[in-house]
């Protein structure tokens, strides 16, 4: 529990006392980057949750890189990480990745979601739909850009889409970079009994895999079936396929030709069909995102009496899979932090979880910045509704905010918070 | 009179041939997939363009027309129709008219009446077979039309579909009659697109589903093919009951696209929510009712056949059994889908759930045929119960408790005037008993207005109506607003109104009248995603004018009594919960503007079409 003694120190921006874990929250933009340091009886051990950004605040991705790098330096000169967990492949959670002084960094684990095993025939298959999709967008968006679509608009989806793309060279670092011989793990395992697990890098942390569910419903958002939905949109765009000629020229007729002239169809008409099966990208970018986003890890940290919920940016199918479940139901009210998932979007935290299921004064944090063309990111009433719950957020966005009693701020780096254990 | 002038010598044939693809080209020229259908035979100018469907070839991906087919060509006569081709457009213009017209005759048989299909300015319902390139078909409200799709099959998983081929959904006859009925029903309830509930949209894709499905017991030669493959048991897959099977192969999935079958578990209805999905349970209800009605109708044959044991020999069946068990299962899949049909005139007039067709299909059919001798009712009420489908309100699946409730008989009449009125209608009317030219209810709507508070506009032009006959029912309406259950401090539309004349199976004539009045409540719009809390009665009457049911869906309001208070309190809550749900699952909410956010549900609804699952 809590020593009453340590809440009156101002909060130090170092390594754990042995009573508190540190949560560090990195100012990368739009991304997230989380440096969780956990009291335990080896000693402190450093989790780094993601590293990425697609769109850079004050400093640059390099630079946050290299400040991680360094706050984990041990003694010795030695940047040590005990686990890295990658929470899923977007360019926002991973990008930092690419960076090549990962080499030097000593590395004991690295957790990433099940889809990311590269031996399972049905994770390596939804990895290549995402990302050929994020390919078929990527080219349909840069052709619409110079044709002259509405350059901002196209601009905020084809970020979508290029957040999306394999990133093999960050994935690269997570499945074989690092200093020293990590151990991959991908989660959940197929046991389900495995669904908890401990590890011997962790000594006392209990950490309960909640997603990504390997259920069929939940697998379907990540991989829609054949045949179904935004494939085919994607298919049939021409943008990306010149449409097919469904007759020979023998039966091609003009506009105006006169055989055709009682069908009426004004010009108002014809433009709408037209216009029919064009503009579906910002559609299929939206599906493909929420597709990536629901194979996100999420993690539930049990260190003593203090759980930490970790959901990456889960969106519904797993959230619903997890609330579904009594036990976990029961874990998550017991939740002491929550790292806000998706950026505060509408989609990656749901009501039933801030109405009905998380008790009062937890620690939030939402890595975010105000991006353009996504006005509601974060979104208002969402934020809204946690501070009826917890005076303890703070977002990268407005480090201002951040109640100074249970936040220590260094501007334009991050935002640290102790929780006790 | 000369017998040169009679009638006999001098009518038009009744019907026109037709030739189509009774499944999809996919089958070829498989025993029984290149048919003739007939139409009932309409002056047709080239399109076809007749008087309430026309063909109008107009492909937007390239921007060009496709010649109009002329089925009055007596080239064409002669042959009764094109052959069946997928290399020439005017032949899927002839099966696109004739599948359509197929569709929305059957709709005029269950109803009683000529459906109208004139809508706004559009006099006709239009039909582009080759709209667009993509893998869709959909009903487009605002173009009142229907447009069809063409794409290339799957290039690695086409299915017996050549890699690559062009594959159109307007030469698919499941496509067509899906797209038709959305049509249609979307004249019959304006409302039922609007994602009130999560079985509102649903309705509509199963409902869609069912027209499609009980037309394919309609070609004989399929049926008897069928029948003899499956000995009798037409539930194993066949073409027979899985849905537009082309396109399901030629869109890389390896089956058809939907199936009328499935594994009957009440945890569905309460966990599917996409519509085509959810719209398959109701589906997989009507299905399983039709399959016990149709067996329990053959079991006499069989006996007969089997020398009374029952048990079918090995090898081929007589051909006799088979045209006898063909045209019993032909009926029978008549008679439910006439059943399915029919229910609507039972149904209130906004946010349908599965179990006020339920009781709708019941009450409908209970009206006309008060004994059950089939067992249909009885087999749809068990079919609904298995799949976990219960209506609220009721005490009981006993039919009994799922017939509406009838109105108290002191209920005030419908005045003497405005029965007589419509007995003149009815009399004066020729082809379209129910409409009046546009100018003429424009007229009546202008009288109104000035009048006082009725208004029409708000909720759209409805041709259906005579405008004195509106004003009357509108009068009526205002007069006993709380009795009706709707809230007299609301304007109150006056939707389609019609007088239904149906013989009943044992000769007797039942002749009811049909009324629609609606209410919505626009405060709540922009929490409810764009969308109005709607509220409405459904009266019907019989011919004297006295009320016989009254099918409501109140809006929320002081004057209404305790307990129908609750539901109408409860059925907002329920429509914030279905938006909720909506929004939890919406890949587009997160990068959405606020425009996006206040419209959503209405554009969800506009996009349902494109959005998942497709057709």
């Amino acid at each position: 529990m809590a020593r009453a003694g340590a809440r009156k120190n101002k909060p130090k921006p170092q390594a754990a006392d042995g009573q508190h874990i540190a949560v560090r929250m990195y100012n990368v933009g739009f991304g997230d980057a989380f440096l969780l340091t956990i009291p335990t009886a080896a000693g402190p051990r450093k989790v780094l949750f993601d590293c990425g950004s697609i769109k850079a605040a004050a400093r640059p991705i390099g630079d946050i890189v290299r400040q991680i790098v360094d706050d984990v330096r041990d003694a010795d000169g030695v940047p040590r990480i005990d686990v890295v967990v990658a929470t899923h492949r977007h360019r926002d959670h991973v990008a930092g990745f690419e960076s090549a002084l990962w080499k030097d960094v000593e590395v004991r684990e690295v957790w990433m979601p099940w889809t990311e095993d590269p031996t399972d025939p049905a994770a390596r298959h939804i990895r290549e739909t995402q990302s050929s999709l994020a390919l078929c967008l990527d080219t349909a968006f840069q052709r619409q850009a110079s044709a002259g679509g509405p350059p901002a608009a196209v601009a905020g989806w084809r970020e979508l889409a290029l957040n999306a793309l394999s990133n093999d060279k960050a994935m690269a670092t997570l499945h074989s970079g690092f200093r020293g011989d990590a151990l991959r793990r991908f989660l959940p395992t197929k046991q389900p009994e495995q669904q908890t697990i401990k590890t011997d890098v962790l000594p006392g942390v209990i950490v309960h895999v909640m997603g990504p569910s390997r259920s069929e419903t939940v697998i379907r958002d990540m991989d829609p079936p054949a045949g179904q939905s935004y494939l085919r949109l994607m298919d049939s765009t021409s943008l990306t396929v010149s449409p097919p000629d469904p007759f020979n020229e023998d039966w091609w007729m003009p506009l105006g030709d006169a055989n055709v002239a009682h069908l009426a169809l004004s010009d108002a008409d014809r433009q709408a069909v037209d216009a029919v099966g064009q503009g579906l990208e910002p559609l299929v970018a939206v599906a493909l995102d929420k597709a990536v986003n629901g194979t996100s890890l999420m993690l539930m940290l049990q260190v003593g009496d203090a759980y930490l919920l970790c959901p990456g940016d889960a969106q519904w199918g797993t959230w619903e899979a997890a609330l579904g479940n009594p036990e976990w139901r029961a874990l998550m009210r017991r939740t002491v932090f929550y790292k806000i998932g998706h950026h505060g979007s509408h989609n990656a935290t749901p009501v039933e979880f801030v109405e009905h299921v998380v008790g009062r004064d937890f620690w939030a944090m939402a890595s975010t910045t105000h991006v353009d063309q996504w006005p509601n990111i974060p979104r208002a009433p969402l934020l809204t509704a946690l501070g009826e719950r917890t005076t303890k957020i703070a977002r990268t966005d407005r480090p201002q905010d951040a109640p100074s009693a249970d936040f220590h701020v260094e501007p334009g780096l991050y935002i640290e918070t102790k929780i006790p254990v | 009179m000369k017998r040169l002038e009679t009638q006999y010598v001098l009518a038009q044939p009744a019907r026109r041939p037709l030739k189509i693809f009774a499944s999809d080209p996919m089958l070829g020229r498989t025993a029984g997939n290149r048919i003739t259908v007939d139409v009932a035979n309409e002056a047709l100018r080239p399109g076809p363009q007749g008087a309430r469907v026309e063909v109008i070839d107009y492909d937007g991906a390239h921007g060009r027309f496709y010649p109009p087919v002329n089925l009055d060509d007596p080239a064409i006569l002669m042959e009764g129709g094109l052959d069946p081709t997928e290399s020439d457009p005017r032949f899927h213009q002839q099966m696109v008219y004739a599948v359509a017209m197929r569709t929305i005759e059957n709709f005029d048989r269950a109803l009683g009446r000529t459906i109208e299909l004139r809508q706004g300015g559009y006099p006709r319902l239009r039909v582009l077979p080759h709209a667009f390139h993509g893998a869709n078909a959909f009903y487009d409200r605002r173009l009142h039309a229907l447009l069809f799709g063409y794409f290339r099959a799957d290039v690695t998983d086409p299915g017996p579909n050549l890699p690559g081929q062009n594959v159109f959904t307007c030469l698919s006859h499941d496509i067509i009659a899906h797209e038709t009925t959305h049509a249609i029903v979307d004249r019959l309830r304006r409302y039922f697109l609007e994602p009130s509930n999560e079985d509102v949209l649903a309705f509509h894709e199963g409902f869609a589903d069912i027209v499609a499905l009980f037309q394919h017991f309609s070609f004989q030669a399929l049926l008897r093919e069928q029948i003899q493959r499956t000995r009798t048991d037409i539930r194993t897959p066949t073409l027979l009951v899985e849905l537009a099977r082309q396109y399901g192969y030629a869109t890389g999935s390896g089956r058809a696209l939907r199936s009328a079958l499935d594994k009957p578990d009440a945890k569905l209805y309460r966990g599917v929510s996409e519509p085509h999905a959810r719209g398959s349970i109701l589906v997989a209800a009507v299905f399983d009712a039709f399959f016990n009605t149709y067996q329990r109708r053959i079991r006499d044959l069989i006996r007969i056949a089997t020398g009374g044991t029952g048990n079918l020999p090995a090898g081929d069946l007589h051909p006799d059994l088979v045209n006898r068990v063909a045209t019993e299962a032909s009926r029978t899949a008549q008679a439910i889908l006439t059943m399915c049909i029919r229910a609507f005139d039972y149904l209130p007039p906004v946010d349908i759930t599965f179990g006020d067709y339920l009781r709708a299909l019941v009450t409908a059919d209970y009206e006309l045929i008060p004994d059950d001798e089939f067992g249909q009712r009885g087999a749809m009420i068990e079919a609904f119960r298995l799949r976990g489908i219960y209506p609220t309100h009721v005490a009981s699946l006993a039919e009994e408790s799922l017939l509406w409730q009838e109105a108290d008989h002191d209920f005030p009449p419908i005045p003497v005037e405005t029965i007589e009125m419509l007995r003149e209608l009815v009399f004066a009317a020729t082809s379209f008993s129910q409409s009046l030219p546009p100018s003429a209810s424009r007229r009546a709507e202008q009288a109104a207005q000035r009048a006082g508070g009725y208004s029409r506009t708000e909720e759209g032009a409805d041709t259906d109506l005579s405008a004195e006959m509106a004003q009357q029912l509108y009068a009526y309406a205002t007069a006993n607003a709380e009795r009706l259950l709707l809230d007299p401090a609301r304007t109150i539309a006056v939707h389609g109104f019609h007088s239904v004349f149906r013989v009943a199976p044992n000769g007797r004539l039942l002749i009811e009248l049909v009324v629609q009045f609606a209410q919505q409540d626009r405060t709540q719009a922009d929490a409810l995603g764009g969308i109005p809390l709607r509220g409405g009665t459904t009266l019907v009457a019989s011919a004297d004018g006295h009320v016989r049911y009254l099918i409501a869906k109140p809006l929320p309001s002081p004057k209404l009594d305790a307990a129908t208070r609750r539901e109408a309190d409860a059925r907002l809550e329920r429509q914030r919960g279905y938006v909720a749900m909506c929004d939890a699952t919406d890949a587009r909410l997160a990068y959405a503007d606020d425009a996006y956010l206040r419209q959503r549900m209405a554009l969800r609804m506009n996009l349902s079409a494109l959005h998942d699952g497709a057709v």
